[in-house]
């Protein structure tokens, strides 16, 4: 039987009206998805892949939803290198409202516009409980970029099996923290008790180059000037740190596959924990490793110095970016988010070392190792304000590249320590003379 | 009568009968005029997408001097005068050409050494044809992880071992002397098991006539290889030959992980410094410009590949 002639209209779908019904569908799902208003408020906050640190946002910003009726908040991660995700996302205004971000990383985004302002909601209590350091990480001469949220920095672990056998007493206070001649002393005689290497240094890939710069900084010299854009790599302070780390290598104390551009993560841990040092120059990450494997074998002592004090600038700063749709909103949660409360609930469940001055370890509660995280709070106190303000500069990270070359070639005794510092410079200045 | 008759004398009525016969051709002749558009809209959709607007974006960049994906300044060839005088880049292209002639014909030689022993009845063949293949489905990333730990000079397997044979320990990854070298035998490993089954496939092509006859004239094995396989294979070793050439200029990932273009300057190959110039120095528009000399060489290759397809397909 064929079927003829026109069906009744509204008795079959005909093809056409078919695909007049798939494409007003269609264009009602793209709608949707496209984030115009539906009565709710969406921010969305990008965070490393940190289990822990992405429950611990979502549980405060949870709160923050239940005090701002008609918001939600999803956290995200971060995926992949930081650069390249962030760049791209930002290219197609897709970026998330609120990011997670490194003091390293801050100072571009800072500078080309890609992050907002945010003084307007951030109150002005907040800056009397930060350090001149800490607040300079997001503060600008045209705005506040970010608030520091936590830190982490280095100081010495040792195992308690080669001081013992090497008679010595690692100091527990930094004014008695260890100076380098001393230092070098003590490490000779670890490497001796190992029978390997004596000490380790916690880079883990080239884009933590950086870690090394406080050694810079205790023998008085800087990375950049004053201004944090003029390279000062030529200072003879700065040739003498570079000579103090050469000899790390050429004298056989830290091992060679332990440098900033070596794969296989963190190095100096997986050395410390098999044994082949003896003492580590490190951040908090390790303390949990260390506490499942190896168990009341472990200390910490201050972290090394010279003529000054100096230790890494870890940590994560909170930021607005401008593709925001609620600019406001995102700031708010930003303020939120580090409030003194909320810092030391995130500090708390997450190990981190709180940004703001007044939290003790005692304040944070941690579950262990109660003395040693406070050592780290103390050892903080210790990061010059010239270094951060080196380290968040607009062109950080295209210098810390330049630093993991030449730092390399300096340490496996490919280049001298001065014309390490004749051509860091040159290349330094190729950078931020662009 | 055949079926296919009857379906035509059935036919024929119906297509007689249209009420306006010029309008169901017309309609019919739009189809057929639209359905290839169909076809081909949504893979040329991607294509516009995905290659053709970011090759533009590319090339526009490639002129500008921008640190993000946006708007720039225009700066003409500069970014083309810059990469005159960039260092970096001539130790990058010399690594590239290092790393090139390291991987390439080692890994031919080895996955044609693997075929030609792969290709007589052998015991567990399927297996050991599976084994040899699975390090080319291994992601890139992954194996750059695992190679790390395998070539660390302290606490890596293969130390650990020359250290029970009672020799010394080598620097894999630490020594600029041995850094590249330990990033040829890795990506070689990776890509033996392709070479291999592309030269299986074209071992198994060989009329095994020509063997016969050969073998019959007193021909050895190793002259029958020499004098009739060889040749037969010359195609799909120029095939090979130029698509590894472009694999090993793209390589990016074992390298990033294993070494981060290490030691020193001694790994950085030029993809690595494209990328690094795009994302570590915020420097989108010589980046592109970079690209695009990574195109025109890969574009060298690409084209002497295709003439090496039409030969093989004129020989075949």
């Amino acid at each position: 039987m064929h079927i003829t002639g026109r069906q009744p209209p509204g008795t079959a779908l005909s093809r056409r009206r078919f695909l007049a019904v798939a494409g007003i569908s269609m264009a009602g799902a793209l709608a949707a998805c496209s984030g115009e208003p539906t009565g709710t408020t969406h921010l969305r906050l990008s965070s490393w892949n940190i289990p822990l640190d992405l429950e611990s946002y979502q549980r405060i910003a949870d709160d923050f939803v239940a005090d701002h009726p008609g918001t939600s908040v999803a956290v995200e991660v971060t995926t992949g290198q930081f650069h390249q995700w962030f760049i791209t996302r930002l290219a197609a205004d897709l970026a998330p409202d609120i990011i997670r971000i490194t003091p390293q990383q801050i100072g571009r985004y800072a500078a080309n516009g890609s992050l907002l302002d945010i003084s307007a909601a951030v109150p002005d209590r907040y800056r009397q409980d930060y350090s001149d350091a800490f607040w300079a990480i997001g503060a600008r001469e045209n705005g506040l970029f970010g608030v520091f949220q936590h830190t982490d920095n280095f100081i010495t672990y040792y195992r308690r099996d080669v001081m013992d056998r090497i008679g010595v007493t690692p100091p527990t206070s930094l004014a008695d923290a260890w100076r380098w001649p001393e230092f070098l002393e003590i490490a000779r005689e670890v490497q001796q008790a190992t029978g390997q290497y004596a000490f380790g240094y916690g880079w883990s890939g080239s884009e933590t180059a950086y870690r090394w710069l406080p050694i810079i900084y205790q023998n008085g010299g800087a990375f950049l000037g004053d201004d944090g854009e003029t390279p000062s790599m030529d200072t003879p302070e700065a040739v003498g740190a570079l000579e103090f780390g050469r000899r790390w290598y050429a004298d056989g104390l830290v091992s060679p596959s332990n440098m900033s551009k070596s794969g296989g993560g963190d190095v100096a841990r997986n050395l410390f924990l098999t044994g082949q040092i003896g003492m580590m120059l490190n951040n908090p990450e390790s303390i949990a490793q260390l506490d499942e494997e190896m168990p009341g074998e472990w200390g910490t002592a201050p972290m090394i110095r010279n003529v000054g004090e100096a230790s890494d600038l870890g940590g994560n700063a909170l930021a607005v970016t401008k593709s925001s749709k609620n600019p406001e909103l995102a700031a708010e949660l930003v303020a939120y988010l580090t409030s003194r409360q909320n810092v030391i609930r995130f500090c708390h469940d997450g190990n981190w070392l709180p940004a703001r001055s007044s939290l003790t370890a005692e304040d944070i509660d941690y579950a262990d190792n109660v003395e040693t995280m406070q050592r780290f709070i103390d050892q903080g106190t210790t990061i010059p304000i010239e270094l951060v303000r080196a380290e968040t500069g607009q062109y950080f990270s295209s210098l810390n590249m330049v630093f993991a070359d030449y730092a390399d070639l300096c340490f496996l005794g490919e280049l001298t320590p001065r014309e390490t510092s004749e051509q860091m410079m040159e290349a330094m200045r190729s950078v931020t003379q662009r | 009568m055949s079926r296919s008759d009857d379906a035509i004398r059935v036919r024929e009525p119906a297509a007689a009968a249209p009420t306006h016969p010029s309008g169901h051709r017309r309609r019919a002749a739009g189809r057929r005029a639209v359905a290839p558009y169909l076809f081909i809209g949504p893979a040329a959709l991607l294509f516009l997408s995905f290659s053709l607007v970011p090759i533009v974006i590319a090339v526009t960049l490639s002129f500008q001097e921008t640190a993000t994906l946006g708007e720039g300044e225009w700066i003409g060839l500069d970014n083309l005068a810059t990469m005159t005088g960039d260092g970096l880049l001539r130790t990058a292209l010399v690594n590239t050409v290092v790393f090139t002639a390291g991987t390439v014909p080692t890994a031919m030689l080895a996955g044609l050494g693997l075929a030609v022993a792969l290709n007589r009845p052998l015991p567990g063949r399927s297996l050991l044809r599976a084994a040899f293949f699975v390090p080319m489905v291994a992601a890139g990333v992954v194996v750059g992880v695992v190679m790390s730990w395998i070539f660390n000079g302290d606490y890596g397997v293969l130390n650990n071992l020359l250290e029970v044979a009672g020799l010394d320990r080598v620097p894999w990854l630490t020594s600029p002397r041995f850094a590249m070298l330990t990033l040829v035998v890795v990506v070689v490993w990776t890509r033996i098991g392709f070479c291999m089954i592309i030269y299986l496939g074209a071992l198994q092509s060989v009329p095994s006539e020509l063997h016969e006859a050969a073998a019959i004239d007193g021909a050895s094995p190793w002259t029958r290889f020499r004098r009739v396989t060889w040749p037969l294979l010359g195609p799909t070793t120029s095939i090979l030959l130029i698509l590894n050439v472009v694999f090993s200029i793209q390589a990016f990932d074992v390298i990033y992980v294993m070494t981060g273009g290490g030691p020193g300057f001694s790994t950085t190959v030029l993809i690595q410094y494209i990328f690094r110039s795009a994302f570590a120095d915020a420097r989108m528009g010589y980046a592109s410009a970079l690209g695009l000399l990574l195109v025109a060489i890969l574009l060298v290759f690409t084209l002497l590949r295709h003439r090496a397809s039409r030969r093989a397909e004129e020989l075949l």
